[in-house]
């Protein structure tokens, strides 16, 4: 989810071929607002991850606080995912 | 990539033909089809599809955008509606951008006249970089200089070359990440069978 408008993120999405699907929350940007990640000067969203589990419970999130230097890994994600699941 | 479907092109024509006949015609059909020479054109969805583009849908409208051209001109997406937009993200340092250009300076001279707008947009290289690149390849369609990458990240580009195709109507078309034959028959045919639209009524 980003706060680009469809069109950019049809492109985008394109051109690294994603296989999900990417939501546009421009232009309220209400979803970030109520999940605490929008930035309200750039009013773009800070970069973060949210785990929801099945019962739609956040279980675990992740806020990255310099994403243009900040690597981010998928085995710890994919840890926790496995935790969470493991836990229904 | 798949070829075109002879099957597109009806029944009612493979029946009147003997059997061992119809593998020649239906090469031939495809040819003609391509040429823009067949009975039935073929549709802008099949010409999207052969060339490995992206579609839009339906009414899906490019983002706006303006800024200086080469030779010091605004221009505005605006001001191009009623033609048929071609364009191109690129940058000089681009490898794969390099053989396309040249075809689509060829394109420019050759459907200009009859409506058809080609576009470049550079980010983030300075004017001189462009200038010389466009003397060295003979580029003189408009090319937009967009020193910030604001039009670049518009339009969700990160990949270059990246081609947007806009309608008379100015709907986005399609669009393609990655270099294209933009000279090929169904290329062509896709430019021929948007700028044969009507043109917008004046709002």
């Amino acid at each position: 989810m980003s706060a680009n408008i469809t069109f950019s993120q049809q492109t985008f999405a394109e051109s690294l071929k994603l296989p999900f699907p990417l939501l546009s929350d421009f232009p309220e940007r209400k979803v970030m607002r109520s999940y605490g990640v929008l930035n309200e000067k750039t009013m773009t969203a800070n970069r973060s991850f949210f785990l929801i589990d099945p019962q739609g419970i956040v279980r675990r999130r992740w806020l990255i606080e310099n994403p243009t230097t900040t690597v981010v890994y998928s085995e710890p994600l994919l840890r926790d995912i496995r935790e969470v699941m493991g836990k229904r | 990539m798949t070829a075109g479907r002879p099957s597109d092109l009806g029944n009612e024509r493979r029946r009147r033909l003997p059997g061992r006949g119809r593998l020649l015609a239906a090469g031939l059909l495809i040819f003609a089809v391509w040429n823009s020479a067949g009975a039935e054109p073929p549709s802008v969805t099949a010409l999207v599809k052969r060339l490995d583009l992206v579609g839009y849908r339906s009414g899906m409208n490019p983002p706006h955008f303006s800024g200086p051209t080469l030779d010091v001109r605004p221009l505005s997406l605006t001001e191009l509606r009623g033609k048929v937009i071609v364009v191109s993200f690129w940058a000089s340092w681009c490898a794969e951008c390099r053989p396309e250009m040249p075809v689509l300076e060829r394109l420019h001279r050759e459907f200009a006249s009859r409506g058809l707008a080609m576009i470049g947009i550079n980010a983030r290289e300075n004017k001189q970089a462009v200038a010389r690149y466009a003397a060295e390849l003979g580029l003189t369609f408009p090319l937009v200089l967009d020193p910030g990458g604001k039009i670049n990240q518009r339009y969700g580009v990160i990949a270059i070359p990246t081609t947007f195709v806009i309608g008379r109507d100015g709907r986005a078309v399609a669009f393609g990440v990655g270099p294209r034959d933009w000279g090929s028959p169904p290329a062509r045919a896709l430019i021929e069978i948007l700028l044969a639209e009507p043109l917008p009524r004046a709002s």
